[in-house]
């Protein structure tokens, strides 16, 4: 069960003050077409395991190509904390729709730790997402409340296919996959070290929540020696 | 207890070829890093002097809406003087790189401890002959780690530092102190709980500490792993608390059902990893 957290923005209030101040970032960051990758690889990993094998080998190709392209990228952190809580919006909305499909019992035998999974990680990002638009609100920007347009057609587009337990810890492995990545992928271009540290905080959260869908899907939970971002999701 | 080893042999080999890429990425920052190394010497450390000089200089960047050298890169600042100015700025002091020096051989000395750590828990015979899924997960985490430790290495030297590789002075100790307590898996597993925990909140302790973008992403990428070893270490502690070792087993098959409902929620107490538990960034560094 989630417990008492500790929120970085709440104990640390300067991060509003240097979000408000940084109009330009290291520019470094969301650049490119990357988001046709980050669907590929939702598209890919609902599929076959060979569909999903093909999809990382083409998305890392990608990746690899925006990590340099990057160096002269634009965005900055307020920017990136718009796009981090559609993500996590994205993520709330899809786990309350597994949860809702679950309780109707349309996705047949829920394991108790699948359960009790899906109801912690979305109050995980239920949490995530108050933490960014905290920092958005803080700054005089809008809150956000909708999903990442780009990417909810296709996840909406995948969950319809989903039928039963499996097919929806296979949704939410990638969902998470790529908020882990995307998280990883924005630290290096954050300005204000409040929102690398929001960033990295949930980063590491996210992956935990990847290795446990792993271990449940039957696959090694630590598959990787270093964390990746060719699964980042982009504007 | 029960394991497909063909399947999770595959799966470990799978993800090892995986890592091709990922290392790639990372070995290729290092010429990078080198071409800079002779501007960029360490310095002796005043920690007051480099935070005073790093809140002046990501005011100024602010401000003039500079960051990392952009407004050069875009042509935004004139002639060789605009240059030169945004150069100044986009570059962090000499006492940026020492910091930097210190926190990745600190990095360093908490993977060269971890290495050892599992090396030492698979000499025990309760583990030997345990688990088969445990010994696979030490065997490979330990591999993960000497990896994280040759990147730290890597990038300490990159950036014009002395590679550590002595275990972690502080927290070395402890660990010696805990081997010969060893008795069961549950205590193994608690130790190297503990040790990731420290790493994970280490490590997301230095991205805000690090200067060095390249570093900066090695630790990133590094604590994305460790903080995923201490999920399944804490995921592994519950089942053997609650008396189901035969639930570690990889993979779980239809047995996923029989798992507690803990197991969903176990591995992630909070919803944003903490630092409480982070090693200071001087506690591993070269005297």
């Amino acid at each position: 069960m989630t417990q008492e957290t500790e929120n970085p923005m709440t104990t640390e209030p300067s991060a509003l003050d240097q979000l408000s101040a940084s109009a330009f970032s290291r520019r470094k960051f969301l650049v490119g077409s990357g988001v046709v990758a980050g669907l590929a690889v939702v598209t890919a990993a609902c599929g076959s395991d060979d569909d999903t094998d093909t999809a990382t080998t083409d998305t890392t190709e990608a990746g690899g190509t925006d990590t340099t392209e990057a160096a002269s990228g634009g965005g900055d952190d307020l920017a990136v904390a718009a796009f981090a809580a559609g993500l996590e919006v994205l993520a709330v909305g899809t786990y309350k729709a597994a949860l809702d499909a679950a309780v109707g019992g349309k996705l047949g035998a829920v394991p108790d730790a699948g359960a009790e999974f899906v109801k912690t990680a979305m109050a995980h990002h239920e949490e995530h997402l108050a933490a960014w638009n905290k920092v958005l609100k803080g700054a005089g920007k809008p809150e956000v409340s909708t999903p990442d347009a780009k990417l909810k057609p296709t996840v909406d587009a995948e969950f319809a296919k989903v039928k039963d337990f499996g097919g929806a810890a296979k949704l939410a492995k990638t969902l998470e996959e790529i908020a882990a990545a995307t998280y990883l992928s924005a630290i290096p271009s954050l300005q204000s070290k409040d929102a690398i540290k929001l960033a990295a905080s949930i980063q590491a959260i996210d992956a935990k929540h990847v290795a446990i869908l792993l271990y449940v899907l039957g696959e090694y939970p630590v598959p990787d020696v270093f964390a990746k971002t060719d699964k980042a999701a982009k504007p | 207890m029960t394991i497909d080893d063909r399947s999770l042999n595959e799966l470990i080999v799978e993800s090892q070829d995986l890592q091709v890429d990922a290392l790639k990425d990372i070995k290729a920052t290092l010429p990078e890093l080198a071409e800079i190394r002779e501007e960029r010497r360490g310095q002796a450390i005043n920690l007051d002097e480099i935070n005073l000089y790093n809140a002046n200089r990501r005011s100024v960047l602010s401000k003039m809406g500079i960051g990392g050298g952009g407004l050069a890169a875009r042509g935004l600042l004139g002639g060789g003087f605009g240059a030169m100015l945004a150069g100044l700025f986009a570059t962090p002091a000499h006492a940026d790189e020492a910091l930097d020096i210190q926190i990745l051989q600190t990095a360093s000395s908490l993977e060269v401890l971890a290495v050892a750590t599992y090396g030492a828990a698979l000499t025990l015979d309760f583990i030997k002959s345990g688990n088969p899924v445990v010994i696979k997960f030490a065997q490979t985490t330990m591999m993960q780690h000497d990896e994280h430790k040759k990147a730290f290495q890597s990038q300490t030297k990159a950036l014009g530092g002395k590679e550590q590789t002595a275990p972690n002075a502080k927290f070395k100790p402890i660990v010696d102190a805990a081997v010969p307590t060893l008795k069961a898996p549950l205590d193994v597993v608690n130790l190297a709980e503990t040790l990731e925990t420290v790493a994970t909140q280490t490590y997301l302790m230095n991205t805000t500490q690090l200067e060095d973008t390249a570093s900066l992403r090695v630790m990133a990428s590094v604590m994305g792993v460790e903080t995923q070893h201490a999920a399944v270490l804490r995921a592994v502690k519950a089942l053997l608390m609650g008396g189901a070792p035969q639930l570690i087993k990889i993979p779980i098959g239809a047995d996923a059902a029989k798992l507690p409902a803990a197991a969903g929620s176990v591995a992630f107490p909070e919803a944003f990893e903490p630092v409480t538990n982070a090693a200071g960034a001087d506690t591993g560094a070269v005297k």
